[in-house]
């Protein structure tokens, strides 16, 4: 039961990333073009335009989709020079209130996010090229922000099956940066 | 309690978190949240900046390229321009002393113009180079050594990704600081060659020979490269001319690496996600890092701590280059612990200003540049020494029979050229300005 969750919220997780690496590839892709009309306006050619709003909306999206991943794959930063002292369980009960901590950030951060989209929504406030209403771009950041919580549950949850099973921790790799 | 004792007490707690492992990040939010908390008697005002702050961070017209650039380095990981440029720089120095340990560090400073990130260059040139290395009798500890040091050139020559954050933070022009970058990330080049020279005469068993390449194998492997040069001038060239913006320049170069990668064969489905899912898990942790230190030096400044903090040290009348050497000093031992993006995020909004508050003889604007780049090196320096340096960790995990300690001992000459360096630059500024002043 517990295994098929996992299986289900990583399945999860990840289509999320790689919908953001596909909207990042897009950010990348129209800028490109952006740029080129650019160049080439002698030529009857334009830049896209409200380029950089697109960009900003669609950065937006990306990040937030990518957290869940990073929280999934342990990818946050931390430093682990005292820890490595420390037994197994220690590091078992440190991994669990970490993501507990890193659960209230989530849930804290997407609750009042969801605020802001009502604001926005209110407001009607709308980007200054394009036009389009800025909930949208807010409402985007949602998906992230809801799949980050989920598995921001799931970390929890499985920091407390290893901990009653007293098993050995990996240690996942890092991020690249 | 003061303002002012909250701001310092914050010090403390958030170190505290941070060595428990709690990641940084997070800990940097949280400590600013009850920070703020403190300060204001109430949580309303931080919830109420919390509706808008993950998105205006998160969708920072700055900050965007970070991403772009990421997933840059990842495709050009992909293309095969590692293998192109090792073995072009191999034709050129492989033969010489410690030329294949030379033509490593020529090929990551290469890919480095590519590439705006340490750890992805080291893991990208490691798997070149390693098995190369040791089929010419490279020591395991001059390999591993050679190759966690190369690294760092990822970040030193630009584009890179923390002087970004570091213009983001200091105010400071990308474009210039790209420029200041350039020389710098050159010496250090040069200077891990020098590193390998003296290394193997001292220690002559630790490197085999390589034979002699024909000056028709050499221009031929050179011809090789021509996309890494094309990447590199779209980019960083566009950048300096101001064709476009940093942003458009990432994009640009993203889409110029994929498409090379995707003429090479390299980019698949199968790579083009896992491609996504490294960008991914890299940007989110810098984001988050990115928030949290947002709103921590929030709470920072509302404590007027680092205004407080440049009042005082100005008063004292110390003397300006102490003060600098400490800074670096602080810098170099808080690097071997902790990550050189959160260590940058963190202190930058305190040091900043009590650094340009001391007279070091140059106009503003360019004690900006200058202290940038001696920030970016000391930091840098943390990725290679021991015991957390992520670049030693990276590389010795993909050299099989490689103890960790024989990494340690490898990476000494080139940390010790690390330190010649920065004491040069930090005693001749015009090193990382000339061409500044020559372009601007």
């Amino acid at each position: 039961m517990l295994a098929s969750i996992g299986k289900w919220v990583e399945g999860l997780v990840k289509a999320v990333a790689i919908l953001g690496g596909i909207v990042l590839s897009a950010i990348a892709l129209m800028t490109a073009v952006s740029i080129a009309g650019r160049a080439l306006i002698d030529f009857g050619l334009r830049p896209v335009p409200g380029d950089f709003e697109l960009v900003e909306a669609g950065t937006a999206f990306v990040v937030t989709a990518f957290l869940p991943w990073c929280q999934l794959r342990r990818g946050h930063a931390s430093v682990s020079i005292l820890t490595d002292i420390f037994g197994n369980r220690a590091n078992l009960v440190i991994d669990l209130l970490a993501d507990l901590l890193l659960l209230i950030a989530a849930i804290v951060m997407t609750w009042r996010h969801f605020y802001g989209l009502l604001d926005k929504q209110a407001y009607g406030e709308t980007t200054f090229i394009l036009q389009f209403p800025l909930w949208w771009a807010y409402a985007f950041c949602m998906v992230g922000l809801i799949t980050w919580v989920i598995a921001g549950l799931w970390s929890v949850i499985a920091d407390i099956g290893l901990l009653k099973r007293n098993q050995i921790r990996v240690e996942d790799a890092g991020a690249i940066h | 309690m003061t303002n002012l004792e909250i701001g310092l007490w914050s010090f403390p707690v958030l170190l505290a978190l941070i060595f428990v492992r709690v990641p940084i990040g997070l800990s940097m939010l949280i400590v600013g949240v009850l920070g703020n908390y403190f300060v204001r008697g109430s949580f309303t005002p931080i919830l109420a900046q919390f509706k808008d702050l993950s998105f205006s961070t998160f969708s920072a017209y700055s900050l965007s390229i970070i991403p772009l650039f990421l997933l840059m380095g990842q495709f050009a990981a992909l293309g095969g321009m590692s293998q192109s440029l090792f073995k072009a720089a191999a034709t050129w120095l492989g033969h010489r002393k410690g030329g294949v340990a030379m033509a490593a560090v020529g090929a990551c400073a290469g890919f480095g113009a590519i590439c705006g990130s340490s750890l992805a260059t080291a893991a990208t040139m490691g798997q070149v180079a390693l098995p190369e290395l040791k089929r010419y009798g490279y020591s395991g500890a001059l390999a591993t050594g050679t190759l966690a040091a190369g690294g760092t050139l990822g970040i030193l020559i630009p584009p890179s990704v923390i002087l970004v954050i570091y213009a983001i933070l200091a105010e400071q022009n990308i474009a210039k600081l790209f420029v200041a970058a350039f020389v710098p990330g050159i010496l250090a080049a040069i200077g891990y060659m020098i590193a390998i020279s003296i290394y193997v005469r001292l220690k002559p068993d630790s490197a085999g020979s390589r034979p002699r390449a024909s000056y028709r194998e050499r221009f031929a492997a050179l011809m090789g490269v021509w996309p890494v040069l094309m990447v590199f001038f779209l980019v960083v060239g566009g950048i300096y001319f101001g064709w476009f913006t940093p942003t458009e320049a990432a994009a640009i170069g993203a889409v110029g690496t994929g498409v090379i990668a995707l003429l090479n064969g390299g980019l698949t489905r199968k790579t083009f996600i896992e491609a996504i899912l490294v960008t991914a898990s890299a940007t989110a942790m810098i984001f988050l890092i990115v928030f949290g230190a947002n709103v921590y030096n929030a709470f920072l400044a509302l404590s007027q701590l680092p205004q407080e903090a440049a009042a005082f040290v100005t008063a004292q009348g110390f003397n300006p280059w102490l003060v600098l050497f400490i800074i670096l000093a602080f810098y170099m031992v808080f690097g071997c612990v902790m990550d050189s993006l959160s260590m940058i995020l963190l202190t930058i909004p305190i040091f900043f200003p009590i650094v340009s508050a001391l007279d070091f003889g140059l106009p503003p604007a360019e004690f900006g540049l200058w202290f940038g780049i001696l920030v970016l090196i000391v930091v840098e320096v943390g990725l290679i020494t021991p015991p957390v340096g992520m670049n030693l960790f990276i590389i010795n995990n993909m050299a099989k029979g490689t103890s960790m300690l024989e990494t340690y001992k490898g990476v000494l000459p080139f940390v010790i050229s690390d330190v010649i360096r920065v004491v040069i630059l930090t005693a001749f500024p015009v090193i990382s300005l000339f061409v500044v002043r020559w372009l601007f």
